[in-house]
């Protein structure tokens, strides 16, 4: 019995090895050398010398605008996530349902999913921007202000239309996620419930969405760690600024390695990221009670 | 049996192609220098071609010699190189804007070694003492330049201002006018975004007498009190509407110069090469003068003088090769090509640069340069502590300058 076993797993080699060499090539490698990185000396010529225990972690945590970035990149994933997904389930109702012109609207919503998001990015910048945007155009022609406003001069209303931005390119793949989990949903059922007397709401609440969760988690999981990697919105609508203060560790970490050439300290700042990610998605995961309809 | 049939033919094939493939290579060998040069402004994307037709003309001439030039953006070069250092690529020649970090960790060839001292005798001796570190020089100059107060002559006409002003009280009193009779126009563009935050605040404290390194000392000065009296002059500035709103936002080129451009600003800091700038984006019917940089009331003008350089790393032992291709470099007749390509920049030789002295583009630059200060390009750290003032720098002017002065004095002491 053993045997058989053994050589069955043996067997299998062939078939798993390319998908093993490539998470080990790919992934675990890479991030053997991002931590091991982290505990080196590096000097600003890229040169290493040697390792030095935790002193870039000692340094990274100095940073006077650490602890900011850190509740921002918390609040920045979080919001995003969660207004992502209330934008959605609605929006996927809406193309679930029968209308005319359907499929346009289905095909108009890939647009910013489909489009890169630097070129969105780049688009937004110019929309808002203080002195030729679009944006200010349009309300000054509205009379709705008076003055050019410099939507991404301060940091709060930096960091408000970065979210906007955000959620704007993050809600087609959602909405898609969702509208997939709606097409399996048997009329039947619905049918049924209507028989049995349910108003609109009731049918939602009870029957649609929990059928929805397994389709709304995998969207959830995957867009949360999109949107706490997220880098073109930011670096190309503020670069993280003005200062600091548009910052997630992310970008924070980007600047770190090329801004002040420290290559260590930013893999240290990077080794940190991918514990909070991991972090995130265990708790995420268990607040859901993943694992309870499967 | 049979497999060590197969297994003994398969090593004979090795073997034999091996043979051959040593065979075929040349008996001495052929050498391929690297180097990785920043693209410059110039009048169109004309520096690819420029180092191009150099590589191709010195492998004709040395056809032991293969050079590759990779051009990268300003924005770009620093973290290319750095990357290519760390994964053991290291280049042998780079042509950017700073050289101290490697110098300091022992990665370049001294200059003497890479060109002949023919070539070197005709660089200037002013920007050869801004390249060396401790004492010695390790990187080429290969151009400079420096910068001057540009204005819209005919917007100061229509706010009736006759006179430049001379002292930051004057200036305050005419940006005060400007603002009164000129609705829409900013009197002064002050760029403290990343781009180029650095040079912007170096000329105003430079006007206060303020530095970023003492030489003295030894250490950063960042939150030095004239450094601080410096941001609070600006922010007074910038709190009164004198300035463009957010100068901690407005990068040089997409904000300062655009809004000078638009004839939206009345003064600001611009390169030698602004004026050919203007040309191409916008700005050709400006009616544009130049004059010296306003100080504080006690302290002398200054000008920010920024020369960029050659380097040579000696990892991969190329020497000789990277002599001969210097020299390539510095022979007058490419040299002035590879000074069209950059686009309008302050040669950094003596045979270049005494026809550029009769230039009329040029020459009020070239004359300012003998009270230019530069950045202290000559520390180790620098390259890591100007990132950190890109960064950082702007918020002195939108914050507290005290406080935000002070944390890049910390993160500057513990730069490598």
């Amino acid at each position: 019995m053993t045997t058989v076993r053994k050589r069955y797993r043996v067997g299998a080699l062939p078939w798993i090895g390319p998908a093993m060499a490539v998470i080990f090539l790919m992934v675990l490698y890479p991030a053997f050398e991002m931590i091991k990185t982290s505990f080196m000396s590096i000097d600003a010529t890229g040169t290493s010398h040697g390792f030095t225990g935790l002193t870039n972690y000692r340094t990274l945590f100095r940073n006077p605008n650490l602890t900011a970035v850190l509740e921002r990149t918390v609040v920045w994933t979080i919001s995003i996530v969660v207004l992502t997904v209330l934008i959605s389930l609605p929006v996927a109702q809406i193309l679930h349902a029968k209308f005319p012109g359907r499929r346009f609207v289905r095909y108009a919503l890939i647009v910013p999913w489909a489009a890169s998001v630097v070129m969105t990015s780049t688009s937004w910048l110019w929309i808002l921007n203080g002195y030729y945007g679009i944006l200010n155009r349009i309300l000054l022609s509205l009379g709705l202000i008076q003055d050019q406003k410099q939507f991404l001069g301060s940091q709060t209303q930096s960091f408000t239309w970065l979210i906007v931005v955000a959620i704007f390119v993050s809600v087609p793949f959602t909405t898609y996620v969702v509208l997939a989990g709606l097409t399996t949903i048997g009329e039947d059922i619905l049918e049924a419930s209507t028989v049995d007397g349910a108003s609109g709401w009731q049918r939602y609440k009870s029957i649609i969405f929990p059928l929805l969760r397994p389709a709304l988690l995998i969207g959830m999981v995957i867009n949360l760690i999109n949107v706490f990697n997220s880098f073109p919105i930011i670096w190309v609508m503020t670069t993280g600024g003005p200062g600091y203060s548009t910052d997630t560790t992310t970008t924070l970490a980007y600047k770190i390695s090329f801004r002040n050439a420290d290559i260590a300290q930013s893999a240290a700042m990077a080794t940190i990221n991918f514990g909070i990610i991991l972090l995130f998605i265990v708790l995420f995961l268990k607040v859901s009670r993943w694992r309870d309809d499967s | 049996m049979k497999r060590m049939t197969r297994g003994a033919a398969v090593t004979s094939a090795i073997a034999l192609a091996v043979t051959m493939a040593v065979g075929i290579t040349p008996s001495h060998a052929a050498t391929t220098l690297t180097m990785i040069a920043a693209d410059y402004p110039g009048d169109g994307h004309t520096q690819q071609d420029q180092w191009t037709d150099f590589a191709t003309r010195f492998h004709a001439a040395n056809p032991d010699i293969t050079v590759n030039v990779i051009v990268k953006s300003w924005n770009d070069i620093d973290q290319y190189v750095a990357t290519q250092i760390a994964s053991g690529q290291t280049p042998d020649v780079v042509n950017k804007g700073d050289y101290s970090a490697p110098a300091a960790a022992g990665l370049l060839y001294p200059a003497s070694k890479i060109v002949s001292p023919a070539t070197l005798a005709d660089i200037l001796p002013a920007f050869l003492n801004n390249s060396k570190y401790n004492g010695v020089v390790y990187a080429l100059p290969d151009l400079a330049s420096a910068r001057a107060l540009f204005y819209n002559k005919d917007l100061l006409t229509k706010a009736g201002i006759t006179k430049l002003p001379t002292s930051w009280l004057s200036l305050t009193t005419d940006l005060g006018i400007i603002h009164r009779k000129l609705k829409g126009i900013y009197g002064y563009a002050i760029p403290l975004g990343p781009e180029e935050a650095q040079a912007e605040f170096n000329i105003w404290a430079g006007g206060n007498g303020g530095s970023y390194y003492n030489y003295a000392t030894k250490a950063w000065v960042l939150n030095s009190p004239a450094n601080v009296a410096t941001a609070t002059f600006l922010k007074s500035l910038t709190t009164k509407g004198y300035t463009e709103p957010n100068p901690d936002k407005c990068d040089r080129t997409a904000c300062a110069q655009a809004l000078f451009a638009a004839g939206k600003a009345v003064f600001i800091n611009g390169s030698v090469f602004l004026g050919s700038w203007l040309k191409a984006n916008g700005g050709s019917k400006l009616n544009v003068g130049t004059g010296s940089f306003v100080s504080n009331t006690g302290h002398k003008p200054v000008t920010l003088g920024v020369q960029d350089y050659f380097t040579a790393y000696s990892k991969n032992g190329n020497q000789a090769a990277i002599q001969k291709w210097m020299d390539f470099i510095y022979e007058p007749a490419n040299y002035a090509k590879f000074l069209v390509a950059a686009g309008g920049f302050i040669p950094a030789t003596k045979s270049a640069g005494a026809k550029a002295a009769s230039d009329p583009a040029l020459a009020p630059f070239i004359k300012l340069l003998p009270n230019a200060v530069f950045y202290p390009g000559d520390i180790a750290s620098w390259n890591s502590v100007k990132g950190q003032i890109q960064q950082g720098i702007g918020q002195a002017v939108t914050g507290d300058p005290a406080k935000v002065l002070g944390q890049l004095q910390t993160a500057a002491a513990a730069a490598k």
